[in-house]
């Protein structure tokens, strides 16, 4: 499947201090995204900065990833403030709790957003480790009970 | 009903009344109206002249619908009414209640009627741990409406009150001043609607997840008569009467545990319990979806799509998220929305993950859906990864697990969840990451699972090939490391040190569910599972007698739980024990008698001779999904029932006292077919004890 980018619309390059910029060229580029494969949805973002709003067409088909400025028929649009869309794209605000707490609007499929949020980052100071703990320290800790 | 309580549900919105129908929460008190985790009403009271009404009666009609019959006054001393009023209660994207009013007198009656009506908008956590708020409330009439609302930031949350006639409207209620004439009734109906709200600055109009259940309601209504569910199950005919009874009380508490996503409004899922945990648990819908499959094998395909689409991509320690993981509870209530709770989802379990492969193939043995399995494809496959990549957190080939988030995670991520489950023979807890013996059960058969799946249906025959060498080689390695060679059976856990946690415990039946028990091994087991130090004659306790930690009544210590006991019985088939697999079916069955055809989470691990009767664990959950799909798969074990091809195979080990039995209409890849069989094994003898 090739990967369709409206003629003129492809997305430049971004500045340095723009994560979302960066976020969206990043997926862009990828292309193929494996937890996409037999998935296909197109989402629309609408990112309020101030007055302005930047508009990031995201198409999925069946794994494949298109990423543009186009306007276009879209299952879900997801609408957010830049700043907020900074923290999600860089995972500092975790995108299902931002939906929950009403900083993300979402229109139409939320079946589709909930897809695109596998490719979103985990915290930055997350690390996967953690330091095991002995039966001592476990006993100890219920000692007192 | 219970403890003077009457819940109605529908979804994850529910209302906890007593039994006048009215609401008087406190902040620790969990009645209320419920919605996404969230309280909209901790008071709902009604009143005649400022009077409160005594309850004559009440009935649940069905699990969604609840009518009080109510006369005036709250003396002791009863005195013929002249009046009576009945509230007949439905939820529905909150709720719809019908008030009634008879006048019995032969002279027209001019009465005030009132409803109290205020919400704390507790998260069902904050009800939980009494947590205080960090909002500000606000009630207000507006457009014939009492609307009350809670706001912190950008999270909202209101309450929608309005009545069919005409009310008069302030913050605290509404009231009604009528006349109702000789011999006549007066009758309003009241709706009350949980909202969410849309952000201030948005455009958007989402009504918040609230919202989205009221677009789909209805349609989900017309699907889901609880005659054409049952009707769609099997039929169960049985010579000892009180099976049907269970059966079709499995069948109805299954239905009022139907739970859809916001992304699938369609579709249902088991939800874990009723109230408290109507929401998507990875590990209690799987296992539920297990047992449910030979009667409606639309929990099993919905939950694997649910937990496909939310599973783990990243690293988050907050929710104990890696990359192919499978989550563990997912929560929409205000800690989780300001990430005071992890549950956005919380991925901490570490079954969960094994056990989606493991459901994934039962599930296309049964149904033949192939596209299911080539859509889950990917899914299956970092579920996999998860188990080599990152369950080995000992290092030893082994999965294990050890919560990363160490203030609201969960410590024990098996099934045996509480803090004292796992536990040496003298009593000490292992330190972590801990390695219970059966993650490697559900990881050999996860293995061995999709290497079918990657050959028939995926055509990765280099995958499968790779997946059987890494099964084998797993049960090698486990049945060296993991056998109590004095005690003849498995060690429940391997510590972090790859020391043996040496306790007896039931978690040695499940390894028969999967597989991974040497045959040489099995007959140890089964011998440990039927002897005096596990069985009780109801069931398999949780933990053998003799343990340090035993005790009849404790939880996961020595409790017997009927769905623990159903996924041994079908281990006990699958090695060849067919009457020790009766024995099971009949005293847990025999249990769900006494317990009026539902069973609870847990009972006494007492011995059958000294209590007589089973002695119910308190908890406030029920019916609970796995308890109520325990005597199910305890039916299918009992008929034999496999699939096998586009065959179902029927070979039936019945206790003598259900006599003939017969489940007619099976479906599955086969459309429809019969299970017939007759009561020979006589289990008096273990039973007796």
């Amino acid at each position: 499947m090739p990967v369709v980018h409206a003629a003129g619309s492809r997305p430049g390059r971004p500045d340095a201090a723009d994560p979302v910029g960066e976020f969206f060229t990043a997926l862009g580029r990828q292309r193929h995204i494996a937890t996409f494969e037999r998935e296909s949805a197109t989402l629309r973002f609408d990112i309020a900065d101030g007055e302005r709003v930047r508009r990031w067409l995201v198409i999925v088909d069946n794994g494949t990833v298109a990423v543009s400025h186009r306007n276009g028929r879209a299952d879900a649009v997801v609408r957010m403030r830049r700043a907020d869309a900074e923290a999600i794209v860089t995972g500092r605000i975790n995108a299902q709790a931002a939906m929950l707490r009403g900083l993300i609007a979402c229109q139409g499929s939320v079946g589709a957003l909930t897809m695109f949020q596998r490719c979103l980052p985990g915290p930055p100071d997350s690390t996967g480790r953690v330091a095991p703990i002995t039966s001592e320290q476990v006993m100890a800790e219920r000692r007192p009970r | 009903m219970s403890d003077g309580l009457v819940q109605i549900l529908e979804g994850n919105t529910f209302v906890v009344s007593d039994e006048r129908g009215d609401i008087e929460a406190s902040p620790t008190d969990s009645t209320g109206l419920f919605s996404f985790d969230t309280r909209f009403l901790s008071r709902w009271v009604l009143t005649v002249n400022g009077q409160r009404l005594n309850a004559l009666s009440t009935d649940d009609l069905q699990y969604f619908q609840a009518r009080f019959f109510l006369v005036p006054g709250t003396g002791t001393v009863y005195v013929d009414a002249k009046l009576s009023v009945i509230r007949l209660r439905e939820v529905a994207d909150g709720f719809h209640e019908e008030i009634r009013v008879l006048n019995h007198e032969n002279a027209p009656v001019d009465l005030k009627i009132r409803i109290d009506a205020a919400s704390d908008f507790a998260d069902l956590f904050e009800v939980k741990d009494a947590l205080a708020k960090k909002g500000q409330y606000q009630a207000r009439a507006e457009g014939g409406s009492l609307v009350l609302a809670y706001r912190r930031e950008t999270f909202g949350r209101q309450t929608w009150i309005s009545s069919s006639e005409p009310a008069t409207i302030d913050e605290k209620g509404l009231s009604f001043g009528i006349t109702v004439p000789a011999h006549g009734e007066w009758m309003t109906e009241l709706n009350v609607v949980a909202a969410g709200e849309a952000p201030a600055d948005s455009t958007a109009g989402l009504a918040g997840p609230a919202g989205h259940g009221h677009r789909h309601r209805v349609r989900r209504d017309m699907a889901r008569g609880l005659a054409k569910w049952i009707g769609r199950a099997p039929e169960l005919r049985c010579d000892w009467e009180p099976l049907e009874r269970i059966y079709r009380r499995c069948l109805t508490d299954l239905a009022a545990l139907r739970f859809s996503t916001l992304t699938m409004p369609d579709r249902a899922l088991p939800a874990a319990g009723l109230p408290w945990f109507m929401t998507i648990f990875g590990r209690d819908s799987i296992f539920t979806s297990l047992q449910t499959l030979p009667f409606c094998s639309e929990l099993a395909s919905t939950t694997l799509r649910a937990l496909a689409e939310r599973q783990g991509t990243r690293i988050d320690d907050f929710r104990d998220e890696d990359p192919g993981r499978i989550m563990h509870e997912v929560r929409y209530g205000e800690l989780t929305a300001f990430e005071e709770r992890p549950h956005s989802p919380y991925y901490g379990s570490a079954d969960a993950t094994p056990l989606f492969v493991v459901l994934l193939d039962e599930y296309e043995l049964w149904t033949g859906d192939t596209r299911l399995v080539r859509d889950l494809e990917q899914a299956a496959r970092a579920a996999l990864n998860w188990i080599d990549e990152y369950a080995d957190l000992q290092g030893n080939g082994y999965v294990a697990y050890q919560r990363r988030n160490a203030t609201t995670g969960l410590e024990n991520q098996c099934w045996k969840d509480s803090w004292e489950s796992i536990s040496y023979r003298n009593g000490d807890l292992p330190g972590f990451p801990r390695a219970t013996c059966e993650l490697q059960g559900y990881a050999y058969d996860a293995k061995v699972r999709a290497a079918r799946l990657a050959r028939v249906v995926w055509k990765d025959p280099v995958f499968a090939a790779r997946l059987e060498e890494e099964a084998a080689d797993l049960k090698r390695r486990f049945n060296r490391d993991f056998w109590v060679a004095d005690g003849g059976y498995f060690a429940v856990a391997l510590d972090a040190d790859g020391r043996q946690v040496d306790s007896l415990a039931s978690n040695v039946g499940h390894l028969l569910w999967s597989g991974i028990a040497d045959k040489s091994k099995a007959r140890s087991i089964a011998a440990h599972l039927l002897g005096p130090r596990l069985f009780s004659g109801w069931g398999v306790r949780t933990l053998a007698e003799g343990e340090a930690r035993y005790n009849p009544i404790g939880y996961h210590v020595g409790a017997v739980w009927p769905f623990d006991n159903s996924f041994i019985a079908w281990g006990l088939r699958r090695y060849g024990f067919r009457e020790e697999a009766a024995c099971i079916a009949d005293g847990i069955l025999g249990a769900a008698e006494v317990f009026d055809g539902r069973l609870p989470e847990a009972f006494g691990g007492y011995a059958r001779s000294v209590t007589r009767y089973p002695v119910r664990y308190p908890t406030a959950c029920s019916p609970q999904a796995w308890s109520t799909g325990a005597p199910l798969l305890l039916l299918r074990v009992a008929l034999g029932l496999e699939p096998s091809g586009d065959n179902l195979m029927v070979d039936p080990a019945l206790p003598e006292r259900f006599g003939r039995l017969e489940l007619l209409d099976v479906p599955g890849r086969w459309k429809r077919v019969d299970a017939l069989g007759r009561g020979r094994v006589d289990t008096s003898r273990l039973l007796r004890r």
